[in-house]
């Protein structure tokens, strides 16, 4: 385990020196980014268990937060971010309070609910670009900007706050609020039982994934300086989210940065070969990844990958099925 | 006077399951509860762990009211329980497992972590601690069930079938589990089928029958009591075909 996080620390933070050029440097930067949302996410529906369809409300809060302070009072976007959190985590408590009173779907049907209201909402409202969006500064004023023609500093920066994000993800599941997400994942009526207080740790998880995953929106309207109803609040922002962590592992710590690894070269492959009209076969790659991985690995690729090395260190026969 | 129920009763539409249970149970006690299929015993279990609110009646737990609070509140209070079919966390070890009952006295994960190890020892999973709790069979289950209810420190514990699907051999460790945790001063509430069972750990016994508290008082006159031998073997056929 110690192992394989120092070679991961060390393939990223040498990747933009072996993979140069602005193509390789912007895909860097796009996989990093789509790792630190579906870390995000992975916080609320990996650990604690409870699938949100709808976390493009918190993406698309993150990304209009910084161009809204830029179009209406000019100020640096970075202040949005904040912002952006504040108003996640308060859309986290709306939702969170009355739905985790009740178990199984309520939840994952509400996020979705309000992420689509809110769709609507905001490509109707011309206080925030309506259908047209925003755009952030075209030309840096100061520093605070944080407007840059290379994707190597948004690299770096992206890294950073993935590396907190996992940190801390690391640092909760090791505690009570981890093993009280995994028992409220594994059975919600034993955990009660044990004392567990399952709708305050629920809102806790959602919460502080909600306020990350405002972050990673901040970040990509930074890096990108435009946002639309589309690519802030539509439902294909959740889908992904949930599709990256769900390849490498839902609920493992690696799992959303190798779902990332892997989906945002694909994704950057399908759209290259294909032009415009690649966005519309990445779909379809989604969808036949949903297939593939519920009927044969729902755990995901580490899971996969765990099970093939026990057996080859293993090497004798199994006695007792699991 | 540790857990008081008053007249508890429960409905599910216009089907009574439970009416106008009674039961005080003292520190220190072992009672049981007993009675055939669908005599309203569960359902009483149910509405002392908080998993079910009465529809009327009052349960008082240590001069706190407890008739409407969640089950969490009385784990907190200090009620514990088991499930009849375990619910174990299948993803975790079985230390990890009873770590989950041991953080609600010991925040700290170290804490908790030791006060797990020193369970799962005492109920007899020691070796086995860092396993995955799926590589259990059903008596390893059972134990762990207990271990993790442990874990959380109650004053008082109710065991659902604890004892159901074990074998003769299995029956005999379990109870003997059974006699220790009660050595370690913590009352129980005992439901079960196996007569065996009840007969050499009770104290007290109430019967059920048809949502009713049909019997109560101790094993060995319970169990020669007409009314209890009825609701377990039916009445006398000559009996039956006047009703």
């Amino acid at each position: 385990m110690k192992w394989s996080w120092l070679v991961v620390a060390a393939l990223l933070l040498l990747y933009p020196f072996v993979l140069t050029g602005a193509f390789y440097e912007r895909m860097g930067a796009d996989l990093l980014l789509a790792a630190i949302a579906a870390s995000a996410w992975n916080i609320v529906g990996g650990y604690a268990g409870q699938i949100s369809v709808g976390h493009a409300v918190f993406f698309g809060a993150g990304a209009y937060a910084p161009l809204l302070l830029y179009t209406q009072w000019q100020l640096p976007p970075v202040f949005g971010v904040p912002l952006g959190m504040l108003v996640s985590i308060l859309i986290a408590i709306i939702i969170g309070m009355p739905t985790f009173r009740l178990q199984g779907h309520y939840f994952s049907m509400a996020t979705i609910a309000v992420a689509e209201l809110v769709r609507i909402v905001v490509g109707n409202w011309d206080f925030v670009g309506a259908a047209i969006g925003m755009m952030g500064p075209a030309v840096p004023r100061t520093v605070l900007d944080l407007s840059f023609r290379s994707s190597i500093p948004y690299y770096y920066i992206f890294l950073a706050v993935l590396a907190l994000i996992l940190g801390l993800t690391h640092f909760l599941s090791r505690g009570r609020m981890g093993y009280y997400w995994r028992a409220i994942r594994a059975g919600e009526r034993a955990a009660r039982s044990l004392g567990v207080p399952v709708r305050r740790y629920k809102l806790y998880a959602l919460m502080l994934s909600a306020a990350f995953t405002s972050l990673a929106g901040s970040l990509y309207a930074l890096m990108i300086g435009f946002v639309d109803p589309e690519s802030g609040f539509g439902i294909l922002v959740s889908v992904e989210m949930i599709i990256t962590a769900a390849l490498g592992g839902v609920g493992t710590l690696l799992g959303p940065l190798l779902g990332a690894a892997i989906l945002v070269p694909l994704k950057m492959a399908t759209n290259s070969l294909f032009g415009g009209g690649g966005s519309g076969l990445t779909y379809i790659l989604y969808g036949g990844i949903i297939l593939v991985l519920a009927r044969f690995e729902p755990g995901g690729l580490l899971e996969l990958w765990r099970r093939v090395a026990a057996r080859a260190t293993r090497r004798k026969p199994v006695t007792h099925a699991a | 006077m540790l857990l008081e129920a008053q007249s508890v009763s429960r409905a599910f539409g216009s089907f009574m399951a439970l009416s106008n249970a009674d039961l005080s149970v003292d520190e220190g006690e072992i009672i049981g509860l007993i009675g055939p299929n669908g005599a309203g015993k569960s359902t009483f279990f149910n509405c002392l762990v908080g998993d079910l609110v009465p529809t009327s009646g009052r349960v008082v737990f240590a001069e706190i009211d407890v008739t409407n609070a969640s089950p969490e509140a009385h784990a907190r209070l200090g009620i514990g329980r088991t499930f009849q079919v375990p619910a174990t966390f299948e993803e975790m070890t079985i230390l990890e497992n009873v770590m989950v009952g041991a953080f609600l006295r010991h925040p700290n994960r170290h804490d908790a972590r030791e006060k797990a190890r020193e369970i799962v020892a005492f109920v007899g999973l020691g070796g086995q601690a860092d396993q995955p709790a799926r590589s259990l069979g059903t008596p390893g289950r059972k134990r762990l069930e207990i271990a993790r209810v442990l874990a959380s420190e109650p004053r008082l514990i109710l065991l659902d079938e604890a004892l159901a699907g074990l074998t003769p051999v299995e029956i005999q460790t379990a109870i003997e589990l059974v006699r220790r945790i009660h050595q370690r001063g913590v009352t129980l509430v005992i439901v079960e089928h196996i007569m065996e069972v009840i007969l050499s750990l009770t104290q007290r016994v109430l019967v059920f029958n048809q949502g009713h508290t049909v019997a109560s008082g101790s094993p060995s006159d319970v169990v020669n009591d007409p009314a209890v031998i009825e609701a377990y073997l039916g009445r006398r056929r000559e009996k039956r075909r006047r009703a």
